[in-house]
């Protein structure tokens, strides 16, 4: 059993390698289909031939997409990523740690919400069973998911930043009363499928035998609940803890570009617009590479609760 | 059932516990989170500064908005306006532009012009120093002009606007090693030979491509020279976080006085601005467009904190000269009489911007009221374009837009339904990516497109020339007239200003006669600034403004 | 906040393998379901019918003081916009935006290759299941967002000739002509990615069903592959789908809303919810023209809402165990 599951870690974290390096030439060849480049966008209204062609060459865009590319690779090997040419000159790296950095304090924080409010929210709506209160609930949460972020955030900087002026709308860093606003409303539309998910094990927990002798002895409702239930019902809550993870470094881009928070996402979006070919790249392969072993955290555990599906053995013939 | 109740309540007030603790640990947090290493670290005291008694208008730092520079902070390679907006503040040159835009001197105290007009000698100043106290001689310069020209810099900007300077051209395209065209004559003297004659040179050289730079820091640091740039300008770049903030301090040494702000942040960050200049978080913001009137007409409480800055600047409808159906003068024409602009303006654009009667902005020197271009006539649209050779079989037309420089998507929409409905075309819209719209630009494979000028320095020289001579590299409407070309010529070298202003005046009346392009808006920029600021221009260019601005606390209401 | 909306049943298969008419009865007796259905088939049925409908028009301009950016009206209900047209008008026809893009998603992507290739993966297992998995995942590391845009970057000349063939050679018009293609594009960078997330339900279930008891009967009995897959391990996955593709409606119509949006999807003045929204999404815009943001958000949202509901319910007809009384 044991043996097996290593084998199948091994094996599944040897396959990243080929899918992280087909992802990488995907992107790099998709990036270059498009008829402008940077240079383009460096030299705008001013352009000339002769500097265009001396900045290619200095960036490389001059040579065949697999040369760039194996250069690139060549480069990322030995920890170079490269230049921005949106932030020019500005090395990659530069560009995107602080970014990073800022979006995933924010997505951490937004996290510790979600569950402090989808965890009792789920135990409260599967205690109300039967009642209206438990549709109720988690229609509500249902409700606030459906709303776009682009719709709520104008509405909430309205009534917030400009009637009440309650809140300001400058980025002071994340620890600050200025993104107390944009991380409530990074966490709202994620309190629903916690909720549901704590909900329905929690009402799995409740049917097993010792919920029923505990009652049976005549425990406290409360004692029950507390102790019984909901403890039991939080095991399974891990695994969703920890498939979010790798969700709170990508940034949020609706709430970064509205509140203008210098942040991963913003970044993303204005190196597609740019274009900025190397930080562009860099942060797709860093979201594909989270991506990927994302998933191959949700395949070991999946091995682990379910044997059957760690295949690799043919069916049988 | 009793219990159930119980539990019901209990983990009610367990949820609103819990909702109220997390929203008090993060407000804790906040407030106890200044001293963090928070990557924005640097920006701390200005934070402090801003919440201190007396509200913004307390400290000495004035806080604005900006946007994140398009190239390094290098004079030899800027290109655009928000980037110069930095630039002239941090560098300077030989002259510059006061805040009427004349051209005044900077570094050189005085020059002189030789009876040919070819010769300019330049008397420097022996007070300049740069940021670092190094003193500013005619070497730099020579320096400087050498650097900006040299090939390996790659300045998109050079020929465009050192072009005239003798042995430009020669170094740029590596037939030279040095500009033969600047001389060191000693070390406050500079003389500058350029090939012909030409009154708008003095103009080109408050570009920033002709600023002076520090020879020993940029050989010091070739790579990394701009995050810390010793130029000569009021202010020097103290901090630059992309995306987040530049801030600028003042010059202490600075020639032409110096400034009286401590500081100038310039945010690259944040939520709306007409929000967070209403809550008191910047000096300076814009008129949201909806409430526009209310300020103009001063029934807004935002009416006393009004400056608009009308820009040098003119977006435009280009059309692709050599494409069907845009070689019949007729559709162009036809086109340019079918859209309403004033309308537009006035019921699109809350009154936002100036319908563009002409090319040259009022802003520029030499320009002329009578220049005119077509009004709005749906019936006589409608006549020219029967009169046109494709009045029965009108190709198709795509109008392609980059949404930078040009039109808003919600114009060229309601230009589209004009042609519709006074001419029955039907235009395509077509958004594209900003690097590709650049590169079909200059191919010339877009039929119709959407389009933006903004000035580089005050003369009508950088808009039809640079525009219209069938040799510049920024006419990209393929446009070829030898009569628009000996004109734009002979006002080249002409020095009698009112000679060369009827020439111009001759050349844009052509081009809006035969609709090479159909202007539409001259733009205008509606500004924000808080009364306690004091002595705001108002600008159509980026020239340097901040040291003369003043933030006096009493004046803050 | 994208916090991995583990769907419940995941882990606890195998499945009750038929859930048939009753189920729909059974969804038809829950109050909130019955109220989410009758929502959608009126936005449905709008974006169906939106040319047919009298008074109609999403693209009638009126550019005068009096008809632009007014509220609510027995003339115009939902106000108009900017320009002085109806914005009912432009939800009805956004609607049909919607529609023609979650079907084409869910029709090629979630349904033809989430399931193909989901039971290809789950019932053959070895390579197979590794081939089909790892491409997956290539696929679903993509950001839709690029892909798109350099599609559309890379292929616009021959995108606007195809668009002009259409219009010249088939019945369609402009407009029809040019959404077509344009959908065709936000379909085509979203289906590689849209099937990921099925064909992992379906595979887990398949391999669940496929040991069980029935299957290996049937398959000792010498039936053909094709017959246990579509008569004993199809029947048992089918609820599943619908489940998660049901849960999933509505962040498959967000994908093209917040493109649009961006600006990168739909192109004004094709209305999509997205461009409908930006219009009035703003501070400023909304605290002068609310009704713009609240007409265009509010159908949308219900839209979001009522199939987040159903498919909370169809979660409790599924599981049985976690069902409301």
């Amino acid at each position: 059993m044991a043996s097996g599951l290593l084998g199948y870690t091994i094996r599944r974290l040897l396959w990243t390698i080929p899918v992280l390096l087909v992802i990488s030439m995907f992107v790099f060849w998709i990036l270059r289909l498009a008829p402008g480049d940077p240079v383009d966008v460096l030299l705008g209204q001013r352009y000339d031939d002769d500097v265009a062609a001396r900045l290619r060459d200095k960036y490389g865009y001059d040579e065949p997409v697999h040369i760039q590319y194996f250069t690139y690779m060549t480069n990322l090997f030995q920890g170079d990523l490269g230049v921005s040419t949106r932030h020019t000159d500005f090395n990659v790296s530069e560009v995107i740690w602080p970014k990073i950095w800022v979006s995933t304090q924010l997505g951490f924080l937004a996290l510790i919400i979600v569950f402090s409010v989808g965890i009792p929210v789920g135990i409260y709506a599967a205690m109300a069973r039967g009642t209206f209160i438990d549709p109720l609930t988690i229609s509500f949460w249902l409700f606030i998911d459906a709303i776009p972020s682009f719709v709520m955030i104008p509405i909430l900087q309205y009534f917030l930043a400009l009637k009440f002026s309650v809140v300001g709308l400058a980025w002071e860093g994340v620890w600050s009363t200025n993104a107390i606003l944009p991380i409530l409303i990074m966490s709202l539309p994620g309190v629903a499928g916690v909720a549901r998910y704590m909900r329905a094990s929690v009402i799995l927990v409740m049917n097993e035998d010792y919920v029923r002798t505990a009652r049976a002895k005549g425990l406290k409702e409360t004692t029950v609940v507390m102790t019984h239930i909901t403890r039991n019902a939080l095991l399974p809550m891990i695994t969703v803890i920890g498939l979010s993870l790798p969700g709170i470094v990508t940034g949020a881009l609706f709430v970064e570009t509205f509140f203008g928070i210098p942040g991963i996402a913003r970044e993303s979006l204005a190196a597609i617009t740019g274009p900025d070919f190397d930080v562009l790249l860099a942060l797709i392969l860093f979201g594909s590479t989270l991506f990927v072993f994302a998933n191959v955290a949700i395949d070991l555990i999946y091995a682990v609760v379910d044997p059957r599906i760690r295949v690799g053995a043919s069916r049988g013939n | 059932m009793t219990n159930k109740t119980l539990t019901l309540l209990m983990g009610l007030v367990a949820f609103l516990i819990l909702a109220v603790g997390v929203v008090f640990v993060i407000a804790i947090a906040a407030g106890g989170g200044d001293d963090d290493d928070t990557p924005a670290g640097d920006d701390q005291d200005d934070n402090d500064d801003r919440d201190s008694v007396g509200g913004i208008c307390g400290g000495n730092t004035l806080i604005t908005f900006g946007s994140d520079p398009a190239s390094v902070l290098d004079p030899i390679q800027v290109r655009d306006e928000g980037t110069a907006e930095y630039i002239v503040e941090i560098f300077g040159g030989l002259v510059t532009l006061d805040l009427e835009l004349n051209v005044v001197g900077d570094i050189a105290e005085s020059w002189e012009v030789s009876p040919d007009g070819k010769t300019y000698t330049f008397k420097l100043r022996n007070n300049v120093v740069f940021h670092n106290g190094k003193r500013v001689t005619a070497q730099d310069f020579k320096y400087s002009f050498e650097r900006a020209a040299d090939p390996a810099e790659n300045s998109p900007t050079v020929t465009l606007y050192l072009g005239l300077i003798e042995g430009v051209e020669d170094k740029y395209n590596g037939r030279a090693d040095e500009v033969s065209g600047v001389e060191v004559v000693d070390e406050r003297t500079l003389k500058i030979t350029i090939t012909q004659p030409a009154d708008y040179f003095l103009a080109e050289l408050t570009y920033p491509v002709a600023y002076v730079v520090d020879q020993e820091q940029i050989e010091s640091n070739p790579r990394n020279w701009t995050r810390d740039p010793n130029g000569t300008g009021p202010f020097e770049l103290r901090t630059f976080t992309p995306a987040e903030e530049i801030v600028l301090s003042r010059n202490e040494r600075y020639h032409l006085g110096v400034a009286k702000l401590d500081e100038v942040v310039f945010e690259l960050s944040g939520g709306s601005l007409s929000t967070r200049y209403e809550n008191d978080e910047l000096h300076v913001g814009v008129v949201p467009s909806t409430d526009i009137e209310a300020v103009e007409d001063g029934s807004s409480p935002l009416a006393k904190d009004y400056k608009p800055q009308p820009r040098m600047t003119v977006s435009y409808f280009a059309f692709n000269v050599d494409k069907e159906p845009f070689d019949d003068p007729k559709v162009r024409q036809a086109m340019a009489m079918a859209i309403d602009r004033e309308t537009i303006n006035e019921v699109l654009l809350f009154e936002t911007q100036r319908v563009a009667d002409g090319i040259l902005p009022p802003e520029m020197p030499g320009y002329d009221e009578s220049v005119s271009s077509y009004e709005f006539d749906a019936a006589k649209a409608k006549t020219t374009l029967a009169e046109s050779r494709y009045a029965n079989s009108m190709p198709r037309i795509i109008l392609t837009y980059a949404g930078t420089g040009g039109d808003a998507p919600n114009v060229l929409q309601a230009v589209a339904d004009m042609w519709q409905q006074n001419l029955g075309i039907d235009v395509e819209l077509q958004a594209s990516e900003y690097s590709a719209y650049l590169r079909e630009l200059r191919q010339g494979t877009l039929q119709m497109y959407s389009a933006g000028w903004a000035a580089d320095y005050p003369d009508p020289e950088d808009f039809l020339d640079k525009l219209f001579h069938s040799e510049s590299a920024q006419n990209e409407q393929g446009y070829s007239d030898p009569e628009v070309d000996r004109l734009l010529e002979e006002a080249r070298s002409e020095s009698d200003f009112e000679k060369r202003r009827a020439l111009y005046k001759q050349v844009e009346q052509k081009i809006l006669d035969e609709a090479i392009i159909i202007p539409d808006f001259w733009p205008v920029e509606h500004l924000l600034v808080k009364p306690c600021v004091q002595n705001w221009p108002t600008l159509s260019m980026s020239v340097p403004k901040y040291r003369y601005l003043e933030i006096d606390a009493s004046k803050a209401d | 906040m994208a916090v991995a909306q583990a769907s419940t049943f995941e882990e606890t298969a195998p499945l009750p393998p038929v859930v048939r008419w009753a189920s729909l009865r059974r969804l038809l007796r829950k109050k909130i379901a019955f109220v989410a259905i009758v929502y959608l088939v009126i936005f449905y049925g709008a974006g169906l019918l939106a040319p047919v409908i009298p008074g109609v028009d999403p693209y009638k301009q009126e550019l005068t003081r009096e008809a632009v950016s007014q509220g609510p009206s027995a003339e115009h209900w939902f106000g108009t916009d900017a320009f002085g047209r109806d914005l009912l008008s432009r939800v009805i026809y956004a609607t049909r935006t919607t529609i023609i893009f979650t079907v084409a998603v869910v029709v090629t992507g979630g349904l033809f290759l989430g399931i193909g290739l989901g039971l290809l993966a789950g019932y053959r297992g070895g390579w197979v299941d590794t081939l089909i998995m790892r491409v997956g995942e290539v696929m679903g590391g993509l950001p839709t967002l690029i892909i798109i845009l350099a599609l559309t970057a890379a292929f616009r000349t021959r995108i606007d000739d195809f668009v002009f063939w259409l219009q010249d050679h088939t019945w369609m018009s402009r407009d029809d002509a040019r959404l077509l293609v344009k959908f065709v594009i936000i379909t085509g960078a979203s289906v590689p990615f849209a099937w990921i997330g099925t064909s992992r339900i379906v595979r887990g279930q398949a391999f669940a069903l496929r040991e069980n008891e029935f299957v290996t009967a049937a398959e000792m009995m010498g039936a053909s592959t094709t017959r246990i897959v579509t008569r004993h391990i199809l029947p048992g996955v089918m609820p599943l789908v619908v489940v998660g593709l049901s849960g999933g409606m509505a962040a498959i119509a967000g994908t093209e809303v917040a493109l649009s949006f961006l600006g990168l999807g739909i192109d004004p003045p094709t209305p999509s919810f997205g461009n409908l929204i930006a219009d009035g999404a703003g501070v400023r815009a909304f605290a002068a023209n609310p009704h713009i943001l609240l007409a265009t958000a509010i159908p949308l949202v219900l839209f979001s809402f009522a199939w987040n509901l159903l498919g909370d319910a169809l979660v409790d007809i599924v599981e049985p165990r976690t069902r409301n009384r």
